[in-house]
């Protein structure tokens, strides 16, 4: 199982980790990046800590998700719009400035859009 | 009012030019009036950032030492033109890496240019006596180039169509990924903004126009390849110095199963010289019409399922044969707006003049289609009898028809004649060896099929894609009328 998360700025982020850390388990950072609302962090978690790191990252108003599959990278998007008519519930969508934005919270991880992006930046999570 | 470019140009000078964005210039005239916005407005800018195939770049490395002569080169594995001098060449943007086709390309290839990455350039020549060095490998970034100059047959579309596909299959094209039966449909260009849909009539764009290119200074150099103005897709041949531009308007693309591909990022400033032109500028997405196109038909006239406006492509979803679509672009919005945005604060700023063209570019130019010296073949043409067994046949006599006629492949229907599966002879011998007795237990029922005015081209497509040797031809009651075979595409 896989939370996922949008952090404000790096020093959320080392909090947010060290926060994690408190529960004494190893875990894998799968993924990185910069994005335009903050920043996404990957994370793979053992099953039966799930509950408790999701908790420790809602106390710190991280968002968490576990419903989105992918991802998107943010520096690789030209926010074209390919992705958005493949997408089947507007998880997808063009913001008030023409901008690409995922809502992880409707996506329903169809995949559909993974080989639509002529930029590759839809990573499957 | 008439204005002129060296009165537009003074102001530019003086700081005292008045600038607006095409959809800026939508609004002033709504509320003002053409003739206050003709008077008041000295330019509107456009933009459009899309995916554009006829792109690509000279080059010029400079003499090796010995030299060398070009017959083959590679720049990060992408194949270069060259037919030019020496060490000139011409990187096309879909021209795909040999080891890596899919995945990067000629695109990539200007993208990582223009960024100041090091590019592994090889080549290869046959030597002479003035060109004496056999192979080249070697890295270099722009700075290295004597000349890196952007120049594209074929750019900025004044406007594209929209594609959908009515056929059984994904479809992946330059248009995108296209979902069976209308599951989606895609558009290209940024509607209101496109340069060439604010000035339809070629009273300002010609050749010398001066352009925001790729993040740079560019100019048009004529009319586009397939120029078509009377159908109102006009096109524009642009180049820039590739040293002065900026990556976040040239990005490599790769569509997934089509292949490279170069988005670029162009804008045109239209000089407001009378009040015809004030009006045209004033466009809306809701004028600017195009035809709904099927890709499912693999053919050059692919039927047209009626017009749609950007207005409703914009709107994320269209309407036709009674059912809403989900509908998006290849083609950025926001950049498109940010470049229209962008060479306004250079105009504001005092860094960028208009340039008189020396020629208008043409707005009667036949659009053809190429000529052919042989006649296309369709399955009609070739196929022949297939033989047919129905549904409750035994398989011995399936088995004995393959043998009686030769042939590898038994057609299976019903009574009346209609597609029900198919039967290869390995599938008999299969049965035979997997101790099977029905016929039911080993035909294929999902049965790739042709009709008969598909060209030879698009079955044989099919068949190597399928990796079949056999398609039942069917009319539009799914009755088999023939077969086509691998043997009679020989």
């Amino acid at each position: 199982m896989m939370p996922f998360g949008v952090i404000r700025n790096i020093e959320d982020y080392s909090k947010v980790i060290n926060e994690i850390l408190r529960y004494e388990i190893s875990f894998n950072i799968l993924k990185f990046s910069m994005a335009s609302k903050g920043i996404n962090i990957l994370l793979d978690v053992p099953d039966d800590k799930i509950k408790a790191i999701t908790q420790a990252l809602k106390n710190n108003n991280v968002i968490v998700n576990k419903k989105g599959r992918i991802i998107i990278d943010d520096e690789r998007c030209t926010d074209c719009g390919a992705c958005i008519s493949l997408c089947p519930t507007d998880a997808l969508h063009l913001d008030e400035t023409s901008r690409l934005n995922f809502s992880y919270e409707i996506c329903i991880g169809c995949l559909l859009c993974l080989d639509s992006c002529p930029r590759n930046a839809i990573e499957e999570m | 009012m008439n204005k002129t470019y060296i009165e537009i140009n003074q102001k530019i000078g003086e700081g005292n030019v008045n600038v607006l964005t095409a959809e800026e210039m939508i609004n002033k005239v709504e509320r003002e009036g053409i003739k206050v916005a003709a008077s008041e407005v000295d330019i509107v800018t456009t933009g459009t950032f899309g995916p554009m195939c006829s792109s690509g770049a000279f080059l010029n490395f400079g003499h090796s030492d010995p030299p060398i002569k070009f017959e083959q080169l590679w720049l990060n594995d992408v194949n270069a033109y060259h037919g030019n001098a020496a060490v000139d060449c011409y990187i096309g943007a879909t021209r795909m890496a040999e080891m890596k086709p899919f995945e990067y390309g000629g695109g990539d290839v200007i993208e990582d240019l223009v960024s100041g990455k090091s590019i592994r350039l090889k080549g290869t020549s046959y030597t002479t006596d003035c060109y004496p060095l056999e192979e080249i490998d070697t890295h270099f970034t722009i700075n290295d180039l004597n000349q890196a100059i952007l120049c594209n047959p074929r750019n900025a579309y004044q406007k594209y169509v929209c594609a959908v596909n009515s056929s059984d299959k994904t479809l992946y094209t330059y248009m995108g990924k296209l979902l069976p039966h209308f599951g989606n449909a895609h558009y290209a260009g940024s509607g209101c903004l496109n340069p060439i849909c604010n000035d339809p009539d070629y009273e300002t764009i010609g050749i010398g126009t001066r352009i925001f290119l790729g993040g740079g200074i560019g100019y048009v150099m004529g009319e586009g390849t397939q120029h078509n103005p009377l159908n109102g897709f006009g096109t524009l041949f642009v180049k820039g110095d590739l040293k002065q531009m900026n990556s976040k308007y040239l990005k490599g693309v790769n569509f997934e199963k089509y292949g490279s591909s170069l988005q670029v990022g162009l804008g045109v400033p239209i000089p407001i010289l009378n009040d015809r032109i004030a009006k045209n500028t004033a466009i809306k997405d809701k004028d600017i019409l195009t035809d709904i196109i099927d890709y499912g038909i693999p053919r050059r006239d692919r039927p047209s399922l009626g017009t749609i406006s950007y207005k409703e492509l914009k709107s994320g979803s269209i309407e036709f044969n009674g059912k809403n679509v989900k509908c998006s672009s290849l083609s950025s919005l926001y950049h498109a707006r940010n470049i229209a945005l962008e060479l306004k604060k250079w105009i504001n700023n005092g860094e960028f003049f208009l340039n008189p063209p020396a020629e208008l570019l043409p707005r009667q130019t036949e659009y053809k289609a190429m000529r052919q010296s042989t006649a296309i073949r369709f399955v009609k043409d070739l196929k022949k009898k297939a033989i047919i067994c129905y549904n409750d046949c035994d398989l011995k006599i399936v088995a004995k028809k393959i043998i009686e006629e030769n042939i590898n492949h038994v057609v299976i229907t019903n009574k009346a004649n209609q597609l029900e599966g198919i039967v290869t002879s390995f599938d008999v011998t299969k049965a035979i060896a997997h101790d099977k007795r029905e016929l039911k237990e080993i035909v294929t029922r999902k049965v790739i099929t042709t009709k008969d005015n598909e060209p030879i081209n698009v079955a044989s497509r099919k068949m190597k894609i399928h990796e079949i040797s056999a398609l039942p031809v069917i009319n539009e009651q799914n009755v088999v009328t023939g077969i086509i075979t691998s043997e009679e595409l020989m």
